[in-house]
C-alpha cells in the first residue's frame, strides 16, 4: 500500500481507536500484582534480569498450584521512568484488581506513594523508593520489604570495622553519582563517622557516570582506607575501570546492591577480583529455590528469559522480593483463606511475615506493621574471579542510627506531607 | 592546589575531550554540508558500538575486522538516512528537521537495545589497564589511546576537505544553488557527508564502549558534542578539535577544583556554561563563520 | 456539506472579525465544552485520570510553547525549565502558607522572569544557535533545582504537595483536580485564540515572518521578543504548578528535564505550529502513543501468542513512537491541525474538489 497521507492518517486513527482500550481481565481464584517498570530508559541495567526472577518464580509457585489455593498473575509492563506513563499503568492496573504494585523505580515509586496510601495498594519498593518507608506507622501501604539503602550503608560501615578491628583514624571514600539515590546514604556515613571515628569524605560523580576521568585521580590522592563506590549500571563498570587505572586495591572497595556479574565481566572478571558487595540475598546457582526453578520452570522452557541469566545477582534479587511477596499472600490466605482480595488483605499477610527464609535464599526475614524493612539484614560478598563468595554470616548492624535517620524523615512527611 | 593533581586533571581532560570531539566531528560535518543539526548523533553513536558488538560478539569476527565492518556498515546507515528521511525535508524550516533527528534518535534508541538486549555489553579493544606514568602524573592508557585516535580522525577530517572531495563538499556547504550549476552532485555530497560523520560517530561508540561498556547511554554522548560544536564554530573542523581540548579540560579542572568547594556535580554544568557564554559573545564559535542574512 | 456558508451575512466588523464565523463551527465548538464539563459523569474514572487530565494540563503546555514558536517564531528548547520553576515556586509558597491562587501568580511569574533571561538569548542569536542556548539553559535551571537544597526539598529530592483550596474549593481527588485543570486550559486556550486578533499578536507574527522588516516597520522587536517569552514563560510557569498540585502530587526535578522539554517541543510540531487545536492533537499524540502501543502490543501478541523476548517487548513502544514522529514530520509537516483543516476544507466546499497540492 503506497504511503500516502490518507492511508497512513487513516491506519494511525484505526489503531489508536483499538489501543484506548485496556485489557479486561479473567475471573478466578487470583491474586493481581502489578509490575509496571523501567524497561527502557534508566533502569534497564537491573529491570530486565530482576523481572524475568519475578515471573519465573510466579511461574514455579503457579506451576505446584498456586498458594493457598490462590494463582498469582503479574502483568509487567513497561513505564520507561516516565511519570504519566506510570500513572497510567497504576490507574488501570488498579482498576483491573491489582493489590500490589512493583515500580522499581525511586521518582515512580515517590509520585505514586500518597496515591497509595489513598487507595490501599500494597507498593513494593525494593532496595529503592523511600528509605524512610520503613517505618509502617506512617507509611502503612509501602513495603520496602527489603534492606533500604541507610540499612546498607551501615552494614558496610560494619563490615569495614569488623576487618580492621578499629576504624579509629582510617578514612572512608564515598564515589557516587551526584544524584539523590547517590547521596542518599550520606547521613549514615557522616553520622557513623562521628560515632567510631573515622573520616569520611565525598567524591560525587555526574549522572549517568561514564566519565569519571577526574573523580578517580581526587581519590588516588586522598589515599583513602576504604572506598565504597555507590552508583548504578554505567556508572560502577566505569567506577571499577578507573579504580583499576589509577591502581586503587580492589580488596579495599564495596558497593551498594547495585553490582552484579555481567557488569564484572564488563570491566574484566580478573582484574576486579576481590570487589565487595552488599548482598541482601543469596547470589548463584545453589539456593534451593533457583535450582528449582532451574528444574521445574527453564528445565520446561518455561522461563521468561535466557536460561544463562538464572542465578545472576539482580535475578536472585528479584526471585527474593517475589518470594517475599507470595509469602505475604500465603500469610494472608492462611488468616482470610476465603478473601476477599483486597489491598487490606494482602497488607494483613505482608505485616505478619515471621522468620521467613525463602528456603534459604534470604537471611531470616521479619516484617510487621512498625518495621516494613524485614529486620534490616544483609551479608558481605566477594567477588572472586567468577562469583561472588559470602565472607560473612547474614547480620545487621548499626540499626539504631539507621532507625533514627528513618524516624526522623517519616515524622517531616507525617507533619508536611500528609 | 597540588600542582601535579591539575596537570593530571588537565591532560586527562584533554584526551577525553578529544573524544567527545569525534561525536561533535560528525555534527559539523553534517552542519557544514546540509545546515542542519543532527541531534541523533549520540544514537547513531550507540548503534555503531551495538553493531561493532554483534560483530564482534555475535558474529565472532577479530576486533579490527569488526571495526572494520562496523564503520562500513554504519557509513551506508548514514547514507541511507540521509536518503529516506532527511531528503524529503529539504525547504522545510529548521525546527522541523530538528524535530525529524530528535524522532530518529528515539528510533535507534528504541530499535536497538530492543532487537539486540539492553544488558551492559562488553567491547574490549585489548588496551592494557597499566597506567603511563609522566613524572608523578598517572595517564589512563585508555584514555592516551582514544584521544590519540580522535585527534587523528579529526585531523584526518581537515585534511580531506583539503581534497578534491572535501572541496566539493565545501562548495556544497557554501552555496547549494551555486553548486548544482556548475555541475556538482549536491545530494551525493551530502549523503557523503552523512555517511562520513556516521563513521565518526561509530568511531566514538566503539571507544567509549570499550570503556564503559555498550548500552542505551551512550546516545547521552551528545550534549558534550553540542556544547563542543558550538564552541569551535558549527562550520569548522579545526574549532573542533580545539574547542574539544578547551572544553574537555574545563570540565575536568572544574571538577577538581570546583566540585570539593560546591559539593559536586559541576562537570555537566560547564558545557552548558560554554555554550550560553559563547553564544552571548561569539555567537558562531572560535573559528566558524558569521552568518550574514540578506534581506 | 456541514460547514455551510451559505446564507452568512455580516452585518458589522464585529460580527465578521468573531473566531467561528460558520454555525457548524460554534456547534463543534459548543459540543465539545459540553463534553469537556460533563466528562467526569459520562467517563470511566480510569480515562479521566489517566488520559484526560494529562492531556488538558499537558496541551495548557503546549499552547504555551506555541504562542513563542508558532507566534513569534522563536525555538526554545527550554521549556521544561520554565514549568519546573513555576512549578518549584508554587509548591514552596503553598508549604509556606500561601493561597494556592497566589501561590500559582507568583509561581507564574518568577517562571516569566527567568524565562525573559534566556529571552536575551533570542536577541542574539537565531534558529539553531537559539535551540542551543535554551538547551543550555535547562541544564542550567536543571542543576540549580538540585544542587540548591532550599529549591530542591534536601536530600529525598521530591516535595510532597500539601493538600490546598483553589477557590474555595478542596483539591483532592477526581473532579475538582480536572476541573481546575479544565478551568486553566480553557483560560489559556481563550487567550492564544484571540491573541492573533490583538497589537501583540501582530506584532509577533510580523517578527515571525522577518524580523528586521518588523524592525524597519516600526515594531520594538527587542520588546516584543522579550515580551513573547514573558507571556509563554508565565503560561509555562502556572501550567508546571496545576501539574503538580492536579497530577502528580509532588514534585521532583527529573519531572522536568530534557527529554520533557523535547515532549512539549513534539506536542507543539506534530500538532501543527501555530495552532491552537494543533496543541491540544500533539498533546494527544505524544502522551498517548506509547501508552497506546503498550496496549496493542500486549493485546496483539496474547492475540497471536507470539512470546517476544522482554526487551523488543519493553521497547517496542519507544521504536513505535519514534517511528511515528518521523512519519508525521515526513508525510504532514504542517501537523494535525492541517490534516484536521484538509477534513474541514474537503467538507466545505463539497461535492466540489478543494485544489490539490
Amino acid at each position: 500500500m503506497k504511503l500516502t497521507r490518507r492511508s497512513f492518517v487513516a491506519s494511525t486513527a484505526a489503531t489508536a481507536l483499538i489501543g484506548l482500550r485496556p485489557a479486561l481481565a479473567a475471573d478466578e481464584k487470583v491474586v493481581r500484582f502489578g509490575m509496571p517498570q523501567d524497561f527502557t530508559k534508566i533502569y534497564t541495567f537491573v529491570t530486565a534480569e530482576y523481572s524475568q526472577g519475578q515471573r519465573d518464580y510466579f511461574s514455579l509457585i503457579n506451576g505446584r498450584g498456586g498458594v493457598g489455593g490462590y494463582k498469582i498473575v503479574a502483568d509487567v509492563s513497561d513505564h520507561a521512568n516516565d511519570l504519566p506513563r506510570a500513572i497510567e499503568a497504576y490507574e488501570r492496573l488498579k482498576r483491573e484488581g491489582m493489590v500490589l504494585c512493583d515500580p522499581l523505580s525511586t521518582p515512580v515509586a515517590r509520585a505514586l506513594v500518597t496515591r497509595a496510601l489513598e487507595d490501599k495498594i500494597n507498593l513494593v519498593t525494593a532496595f529503592s523508593g523511600r528509605s524512610d518507608a520503613a517505618d509502617g506507622t506512617v507509611f502503612p501501604y509501602v513495603m520496602p520489604l527489603s534492606p533500604n539503602y541507610w540499612t546498607q550503608a551501615g552494614i558496610i560501615v560494619d563490615f569495614f570495622r569488623q576487618q580492621d578491628k578499629d576504624l579509629k583514624g582510617k578514612k572512608i571514600v564515598l564515589v557516587h553519582i551526584d544524584t539523590p539515590f547517590g547521596k542518599e546514604p550520606i547521613p549514615i556515613f557522616k553520622a557513623l563517622s562521628e560515632k567510631l571515628g573515622y573520616t569520611f569524605e565525598t567524591f560525587p560523580y555526574t549522572p549517568p557516570g561514564n566519565d569519571q576521568a577526574a573523580i578517580w585521580p581526587q581519590v588516588r590522592r586522598a589515599k583513602p582506607d576504604w572506598v565504597v563506590f555507590w552508583g548504578a549500571g554505567v556508572g560502577q563498570t566505569t567506577a571499577l575501570s578507573e579504580a583499576i587505572r589509577n591502581g586503587i586495591p580492589m580488596d579495599r572497595m564495596s558497593s551498594s546492591v547495585w553490582i552484579s556479574e555481567s557488569d564484572m565481566e564488563v570491566v574484566g572478571k580478573d582484574a576486579t577480583k576481590g570487589v565487595l558487595k552488599f548482598e541482601p540475598c543469596a547470589s548463584g546457582r545453589s539456593p534451593k529455590i533457583v535450582a528449582d526453578i532451574l528444574k521445574e520452570v527453564a528445565g520446561k522452557g518455561q522461563g521468561a528469559g535466557p536460561e544463562g541469566k538464572i542465578g545472576t545477582a539482580y535475578y536472585n534479587y528479584g526471585v527474593m522480593m517475589a518470594a517475599i511477596m507470595v509469602e505475604g499472600v500465603r500469610v494472608a490466605a492462611s488468616k482470610a483463606p476465603d478473601g476477599p482480595v483486597t489491598g487490606p488483605w494482602l497488607n494483613a499477610g505482608l505485616t505478619a511475615i515471621t522468620d521467613f527464609t525463602a528456603e534459604g535464599l534470604l537471611p531470616p526475614m521479619t516484617v510487621t506493621s512498625e518495621d516494613h524493612q524485614g529486620g534490616g539484614k544483609g551479608r558481605i560478598s566477594r567477588w572472586d574471579g567468577t562469583k561472588f563468595v559470602p565472607q560473612t554470616d547474614w547480620f545487621s548492624a548499626n540499626q539504631d542510627v539507621v532507625w533514627a535517620e528513618i524516624k526522623k524523615s517519616a515524622e517531616s512527611f507525617k507533619t508536611t506531607g500528609k | 592546589m597540588d600542582i601535579g593533581l591539575l596537570g593530571e586533571l588537565a591532560l586527562t581532560g584533554a584526551l577525553v575531550g578529544a573524544m567527545y570531539g569525534l561525536v561533535a566531528l560528525g555534527i559539523v560535518l553534517i552542519y557544514k554540508t546540509s545546515g542542519t543539526a543532527n541531534f541523533a548523533q549520540g544514537a547513531i553513536a550507540m548503534m555503531g558500538a551495538y553493531v561493532t558488538w554483534v560483530f564482534a560478539a555475535g558474529i565472532g569476527l577479530p576486533m579490527w575486522l569488526a571495526i572494520a565492518a562496523a564503520l562500513i556498515v554504519m557509513f551506508g546507515f548514514g547514507m541511507l538516512v540521509e536518503r529516506t528521511m532527511l531528503r524529503r525535508m529539504i525547504g522545510q524550516p529548521i525546527i522541523m528537521v530538528v524535530m525529524l533527528t530528535f524522532g530518529i534518535e528515539l528510533l535507534l534508541r528504541g530499535a536497538v537495545p530492543g532487537l539486540l538486549g539492553s544488558a551492559v555489553k562488553r567491547l574490549s579493544l585489548g588496551i592494557p589497564q597499566a597506567p603511563v606514568f609522566l613524572g608523578d602524573m598517572l595517564i589512563n592508557r585508555a584514555y592516551l589511546i582514544g584521544g590519540g585516535v580522535s585527534a587523528a580522525l579529526i585531523i584526518a577530517a581537515i585534511v580531506l576537505f583539503n581534497s578534491r572531495a572535501g572541496i566539493i563538499m565545501r562548495a556544497v556547504s557554501d552555496d547549494q544553488g551555486a553548486s548544482w550549476s556548475v555541475g556538482i552532485r549536491v545530494e551525493r555530497a551530502i549523503a557523503v557527508a552523512w555517511g562520513l560523520a556516521a563513521i565518526a560517530a561509530t568511531a566514538a561508540g566503539i571507544l567509549w564502549g570499550s570503556m564503559q561498556g555498550v548500552d542505551w547511554s551512550l546516545s547521552l554522548l551528545l550534549m558534550k558534542a553540542l556544547a563542543i560544536a558550538i564552541l569551535g564554530g558549527l562550520d569548522s573542523i579545526p574549532g573542533v578539535l580545539i574547542a574539544a581540548v578547551i572544553v574537555g579540560v574545563c570540565e575536568s579542572l572544574a571538577t577538581g577544583i570546583i566540585d570539593p568547594l560546591i559539593g559536586g556535580g559541576t562537570r555537566d554544568i560547564v558545557a552548558s556554561v560554554i555554550i550560553v557564554i559563547t553564544l552571548m559573545i561569539r555567537p558562531y564559535g572560535l573559528f566558524g563563520h558569521e552568518q550574514i542574512e540578506r534581506v | 456539506m456541514f460547514y455551510r456558508r451559505a446564507g452568512i451575512r455580516h452585518l458589522d466588523y464585529r460580527h465578521e472579525r468573531q473566531l467561528w464565523p460558520l454555525p457548524f463551527d460554534r456547534l463543534l465548538v459548543g459540543i465539545v465544552v459540553a463534553l469537556a464539563l460533563a466528562a467526569p459523569f459520562i467517563v470511566d474514572r480510569l480515562y479521566l485520570v489517566a488520559y484526560l487530565l494529562p492531556w488538558l494540563i499537558w496541551s495548557s503546555a503546549a499552547l504555551g510553547l506555541n504562542l513563542l514558536m508558532g507566534g513569534a517564531g522563536q525555538i526554545h528548547l527550554g521549556y521544561g525549565a520554565v514549568m519546573a520553576i513555576g512549578a518549584y515556586t508554587g509548591v514552596h509558597l503553598v508549604r509556606f502558607g500561601a493561597p494556592l491562587e497566589i501561590a500559582m501568580l507568583v509561581g507564574g511569574i518568577a517562571s516569566a522572569v527567568i524565562g525573559v533571561v534566556f529571552g536575551f538569548a533570542a536577541l542574539r542569536v537565531k534558529s539553531l544557535y537559539l535551540a542551543m542556548a535554551t538547551i543550555a539553559m535547562q541544564y542550567i535551571v536543571d542543576f540549580a533545582i538540585t544542587h540548591i537544597p532550599g529549591i530542591s526539598g534536601g536530600g529525598m529530592a521530591s516535595i510532597v504537595v500539601p493538600p490546598v483550596r483553589f477557590l474555595g474549593v478542596r483539591i483532592e481527588g477526581e473532579l475538582p483536580t480536572y476541573y481546575m485543570a479544565l478551568l486553566v486550559c480553557a483560560l489559556i486556550a481563550l487567550f492564544l485564540l484571540n491573541v492573533n486578533r490583538t497589537a501583540l499578536g501582530r506584532a509577533l507574527a510580523a517578527i515571525r515572518e522577518k524580523d528586521y522588516a518588523a524592525e524597519i516597520i516600526g515594531i520594538d522587536t527587542f520588546k516584543f521578543k522579550l515580551l513573547a517569552f514573558w507571556t509563554s514563560s508565565f503560561i509555562g510557569g502556572v501550567v508546571g504548578s496545576v501539574l503538580v498540585v492536579c497530577y502528580l502530587r509532588n514534585v521532583s526535578p527529573e519531572q522536568f528535564d530534557l527529554d520533557h522539554s523535547v515532549q512539549v517541543l513534539a506536542m507543539v510540531i506534530v500538532g501543527g505550529l501555530g495552532s491552537v487545536l494543533g496543541s491540544f492533537f500533539g498533546a494527544g499524540l505524544v502522551l498517548f502513543a506509547p501508552i497506546v502501543f503498550n496496549n496493542l502490543i500486549g493485546f496483539g501478541t496474547r492475540l497471536l501468542g507470539i512470546e517476544l523476548s522482554t526487551d523488543l517487548r519493553a521497547h517496542l513502544p519507544l521504536m513505535l513512537y519514534g517511528a511515528l514522529i518521523i512519519l508525521f514530520l515526513l508525510v504532514e509537516p504542517l501537523g494535525l491541525a492541517k490534516i484536521y483543516d484538509n477534513v474541514r476544507n474537503y467538507f466545505l466546499v463539497w461535492p466540489f474538489r478543494t485544489a490539490r497540492r
